[in-house]
């Protein structure tokens, strides 16, 4: 799925530098992020990566060891944080008290009024059991009411760690579904996940994270059409070979019988290469561009670090 | 403070295990005297079966002793260990269902978390002050004669040392909670301290050698202790001739206090800097 870029380039959320060393583990090695309002942003790395160590640290639970972070370009405070809703790893609620009861001492924190429940209950889908205990919930509910809270008072952001963990097929769609729901409404989303494919589907920037390292960060589209390979062929498949190696940006490439896949150094429209082919005298009679999935990318990017 | 408040007071009042704990505290602070005055009374009248010369009848609830007295048995360690208990509960739990972290996370600050926790504190030993403080009115009011109401306020002091008591014990229990912030382990270390590790000290301090200093007399939970030190049973007393607390002094006051202003700020300090 594609998103529409940044709307403007306001940086709702800056690291700079961040650090936080667990004993012998370095958590998160010296991270610089910077994250737009608007972009629905993915925290990407297998588990212990320190996807959320970042988030605690931005959310004041986790002191770093080093470095710094902005929040809507200020010092990070107790305000700052209420216009920030969270969901970090398991939904934390008072066992005993209803749904709606917790959504009072969430808004109660927050300063914001009663009157908003009914609304992110009604968005959940969670207005039926408004008045049960938190206890009595599925885990699927339980998910999808800490999302309710985190929605109180329209949060300019929502962060969201690992938000379909453990939940049912069923329960991942409706959280995805309702993530882009609010993501439609121009809240600013920050997604730490381990999935590839959630990422892929939700996200429009993602930061890739390995042993607390920053890997790569980017516009997902960008990532997804890195299309630095392109199938041809050419009836004359010497000269074909002669011609595609004279390309400025020609890295290598491997040849079947049937056609031939060119690997470029960078970004590569199909277009220009057949207009190159073309202008060389070379009339391709197949041209595809083989984008590599993000997994495939990530893979590369774990692999060219180890 | 007032929005503080409030927070808190949505976490408390539906919670089932409060109102027992709760419950439970003045239970057995009613066994507690009930017992002593059977006790007492069937020892005076052993002592008057084998004596010609009559021991009088205890008499527990009479002004104005009946403040000192009341108060003295709602502060023993084994029954002022039920709220501590309590505050322990309400402490660990927000670590144990990670509310803490959402609350921090939902725009509170490390310090408005305490903040409200003490609140806590000061409402339950207010609450728990004012009902004490009823009963204990109404006690004397129906067990008094009329000659015995010019002196009915006389040892009302023993209400606000009974704030500071009960004040100080949860004190030590915020800190426990904070510190240890695992809910068995935190009741268990807060239990086992105060009913025998600070016990054995205080017997071990106490041996003769040591009885000119009164170290012992200043170990945390004997100093909220020694607050109300012992019922006051006059006529018994006196023919005893045993010298009985007439008065909170204020320096056993500010002992338990100064404990108290310690470990809040510890906790303090720790939980500042520690990760949630």
């Amino acid at each position: 799925m594609t998103r529409p870029p940044q709307q403007n380039m306001e940086t709702i959320l800056t690291i700079n530098g961040l650090s936080k060393r667990y004993g012998k583990i370095q958590a998160v090695r010296n991270l610089e992020v910077g994250i737009g309002r608007g972009a629905v942003f993915g925290i990407l790395g297998p588990n212990g990566s320190g996807k959320s160590t970042t988030l605690g640290m931005v959310l004041d639970l986790v002191t770093p060891d080093s470095g710094s972070f902005e929040w809507f370009g200020q010092k990070p405070s107790k305000e700052s944080r209420k216009r920030i809703g969270a969901v970090i790893e398991t939904p934390n609620f008072y066992p005993y008290l209803s749904a709606e009861m917790n959504l009072r001492i969430v808004a109660d924190i927050k300063g914001y009024g009663h009157d908003d429940i009914d609304r992110v209950l009604e968005t959940v889908s969670l207005s039926e059991r408004r008045h049960s205990k938190f206890k009595t919930f599925s885990f699927g509910m339980r998910q999808r009411l800490a999302v309710a809270s985190a929605m109180l008072g329209n949060p300019e952001v929502l962060i969201l760690d690992e938000p379909t963990n453990g939940l049912d097929p069923q329960g991942i769609a409706q959280m995805r579904e309702i993530i882009l729901k609010v993501a439609a409404e121009g809240i600013t989303i920050i997604l730490a996940s381990h999935l590839l494919d959630e990422v892929q589907k939700i996200c429009s920037h993602v930061v890739v994270l390995s042993k607390g390292k920053k890997l790569f960060s980017g516009p997902v589209d960008k990532v997804l059409a890195v299309s630095d390979c392109i199938e041809v062929a050419a009836a004359d498949r010497t000269r074909l070979a002669e011609v595609i190696a004279a390309h400025p940006k020609f890295k290598s490439m491997t040849t079947t019988d049937e056609i031939c896949l060119a690997y470029f150094t960078s970004d590569v429209r199909p277009a220009d290469i057949n207009t190159f082919m073309h202008e060389k005298g070379i009339v391709l009679s197949h041209l595809a561009e083989r984008k590599r999935s993000l997994e495939q990318h990530f893979l590369a990017l774990l692999q060219e670090n180890q | 403070m007032n929005r503080l408040l409030k927070i808190e007071l949505k976490k408390i009042l539906t919670y089932k295990t409060f109102w027992i704990v709760i419950g439970l505290y003045f239970l057995f602070l009613a066994l507690g005297i009930m017992l002593a005055e059977f006790m007492i009374n069937s020892m005076v009248a052993d002592i008057n079966k084998r004596f010609p010369i009559p021991f009088p009848k205890a008499v527990l609830y009479t002004f104005p002793d009946i403040w000192q007295n009341i108060t003295f048995f709602a502060s023993i360690r084994f029954v002022l260990i039920f709220p501590a208990i309590l505050v322990i509960i309400l402490i660990t739990n927000e670590f144990a269902n990670k509310t803490i972290r959402q609350n921090i996370i939902n725009g509170m600050s490390k310090a408005e978390f305490l903040v409200s926790k003490l609140l806590v504190i000061v409402m339950m030993s207010l609450a728990v002050t004012i009902i004490i403080a009823g009963v204990v009115f109404f006690l004397g009011i129906t067990h008094t004669d009329m000659q015995g109401f010019a002196v009915v306020f006389r040892k009302m002091v023993f209400i606000p040392g009974f704030f500071v008591q009960m004040l100080t014990i949860l004190c030590y229990a915020f800190f426990f909670g904070f510190l240890i912030r695992n809910t068995g382990l935190a009741i268990a270390l807060f239990t086992l301290y105060t009913i025998i590790i600070e016990p054995i000290i205080y017997f071990l301090l106490k041996a003769p050698f040591m009885f000119e200093n009164k170290i012992y007399t200043y170990l945390p939970v004997n100093s909220v202790i020694r607050i109300a030190e012992y019922p006051a049973i006059p006529k018994l007393m006196g023919v005893l001739n045993f010298q009985a607390q007439s008065t909170v002094s204020l320096v056993a006051v500010l002992v338990p206090l100064g404990y108290s202003a310690i470990m809040l700020g510890i906790v303090y300090w720790i939980v500042k800097r520690k990760d949630l």
